[in-house]
């Protein structure tokens, strides 16, 4: 049937421009007919199961793309999404949890030929619609690439770039990444970020098809070789296992783990990684990342730092003499500084001594004061009782006197005879011895003679 | 002092940062903190060429451009 649409086709080409003159081949036909037959050619195909590895699975809002892949070929499939979400039922049943857990798995898939003709404004393409699948096992690639990262860890080529030593600030610096891309911009801004302006040497190489892997191997070793590169960064955006499948080969691999120039590779994510990773002296997540640990200093920041080293050396030098200076200046003036120290010493105790004796001097006549104050009262005292007492004596003793005063007896009534010479003649005898006698009363003396007895 | 020209970026920078702690410390006696000051001013002066070979203007080259030119000049 397919056969007589494009024989109608070319029935239908008479009436439009010529072809191509002196061609032996038939048309030239309307490529949406041709295409249109093709599908229905196609179409026309036995439906077969295949077996092979999933790769590059990516869901579109109505179909779900991937690739089938073994080691002779690969052919791209899609599946309805209704068809997809009943296959990922039966395989999360026999273990299989998401849809990301099918990459790069061994699979059985059920299904035919297909061919989107395409139209004026979208592209056309072959898939194999896929309607019923089977999880048969681990890929054989997966298990390939993990059996070749243990051959190299046995042989020690894991560890051979993280040993080698890497500049911190390299003046040329080599990077292999796609001609065209992000990754490249990405590394650019970095290293501009840093301030970092040295030689930049641009290995441009495709980073996912069959051609990749040598192409860059190639361009590793040249890097190595030329330029006076001192670290290389193989970069390239994120994407499925089956783009990073370039980065797991093994004479790749090989080549990096045996360069005497440190690689830093930023091919891929945490949740894929490659064998390149492995091998590479540093694995970065982004290209950004890499341009980072390729250049290990701001070199603004750099700057600033080793000027105010510089400053602080100066700082150190011109102290360590000026301080030693200093210090022997001091010495040399010691003896003088100790005089000098030792009669202000003097002159401070001097000082005191003196005004410590006038303290001890305005004390003393203070308290001498205060004791004179004191005796003047008790002297005055002592005077007044002596004088009172004095006084009480003498009236005493006037009494006593008056007591034995001759005039008071003589008040009393009696005379008393004396001589006319006043001399008293207290007995009879005496008084018979002179003639003429006096007798003193209390108010008048009256002239006595002695009788003849 | 001639053999720490040699030295690079890294190993001058963590030199200076040794010198400079052993300077704080003052436990340096006048020759040898005149002599580190020396070595230092040296090593600064290296540091200060590296980073000055890689901030006047990025150089690009291509590989492919790169190797072709060498191969020319060999053949040459």
């Amino acid at each position: 049937m397919a056969q007589t649409r494009i024989d109608d086709a070319a029935g239908a080409a008479q009436a439009r421009p010529a072809g191509i003159p002196d061609s032996e081949l038939a048309g030239p036909f309307p490529v949406g007919e041709y295409a249109a037959a093709l599908r229905t050619r196609l179409r026309a195909f036995a439906r077969v199961q295949l077996i092979g590895e999933l790769v590059n699975l990516r869901p579109a809002r109505a179909r779900v793309y991937f690739e089938l892949r073994d080691s002779a070929g690969a052919i791209p499939c899609a599946a309805w999404r209704d068809d997809w979400q009943a296959m990922l039922v039966r395989a999360s049943r026999e273990g299989t949890q998401a849809s990301d857990a099918l990459e790069g798995m061994q699979v059985v898939v059920a299904g035919g030929c297909d061919y989107y003709p395409g139209s004026a404004t979208s592209s056309p393409g072959f898939s194999f619609t896929v309607s019923d699948m089977r999880v048969a096992g681990e890929g054989d690639l997966l298990a390939r690439i993990d059996r070749l990262r243990k051959q190299l860890d046995a042989e020690g080529l894991l560890e051979r770039q993280k040993r080698l030593p890497r500049a911190l600030l390299p003046r040329a610096i080599g990077v292999v990444t796609a001609s065209t891309g992000k990754a490249r911009d990405d590394v650019l801004a970095a290293l501009g970020r840093r301030g970092w302006a040295g030689r930049l040497v641009w290995g441009f190489a495709p980073v996912q098809d069959r051609h990749a892997a040598p192409a860059i191997t190639r361009a590793l070793s040249d890097l190595a070789a030329v330029g006076d590169v001192e670290t290389v960064i193989v970069a390239r955006g994120g994407g499925s296992l089956a783009d990073l499948l370039c980065f797991c080969d093994e004479t790749l691999c090989r080549t990096v783990a045996l360069l005497g120039v440190p690689v830093i590779a930023s091919v891929g994510h945490h949740t894929d990684r490659t064998l390149l990773d492995d091998v590479a002296a540093v694995s970065c997540s982004t290209p950004t990342h890499a341009a980072e640990a390729a250049v290990g200093v701001d070199c603004g920041q750099a700057r600033a730092r080793q000027a105010a080293a510089a400053g602080r050396l100066r700082e150190h030098g011109r102290r360590a003499v000026l301080t030693r200076a200093r210090a022997l200046a001091l010495l040399s003036r010691a003896p003088g500084a100790h005089l000098e120290r030792q009669q202000v010493r003097l002159h401070q105790l001097l000082r005191e001594t003196r005004a410590g004796a006038r303290r001890r001097l305005d004390d003393e006549r203070a308290l001498s004061a205060r004791r004179a104050i004191v005796l003047e009262r008790k002297a005055a005292s002592v005077q007044r009782d002596c004088n009172e007492r004095h006084v009480r004596e003498l009236e005493r003793l006037a009494l006593a006197l008056a007591a034995h005063d001759p005039q008071r007896t003589l008040e009393r009534g009696y005379a008393l005879i004396e001589s006319s010479r006043g001399e008293s003649l207290p007995t009879a005898a005496r008084a018979r011895e002179v003639e003429e006698l006096r007798l003193r009363f209390a108010d008048d003396t009256l002239p006595a003679r002695m009788l003849e007895p | 002092l001639s053999e720490l020209e040699g030295q690079t970026y890294e190993a001058a920078s963590a030199r200076v940062e040794e010198i400079i702690k052993r300077l704080d410390s003052g436990e340096a006696s006048l020759n040898e903190t005149l002599e580190l000051v020396r070595e230092g001013k040296t090593l600064i002066e290296l540091c200060a060429r590296e980073l000055a070979a890689v901030s006047d203007a990025l150089e690009e080259l291509r590989l492919d451009e790169l190797v072709a030119r060498l191969e020319r000049e060999s053949a040459g």
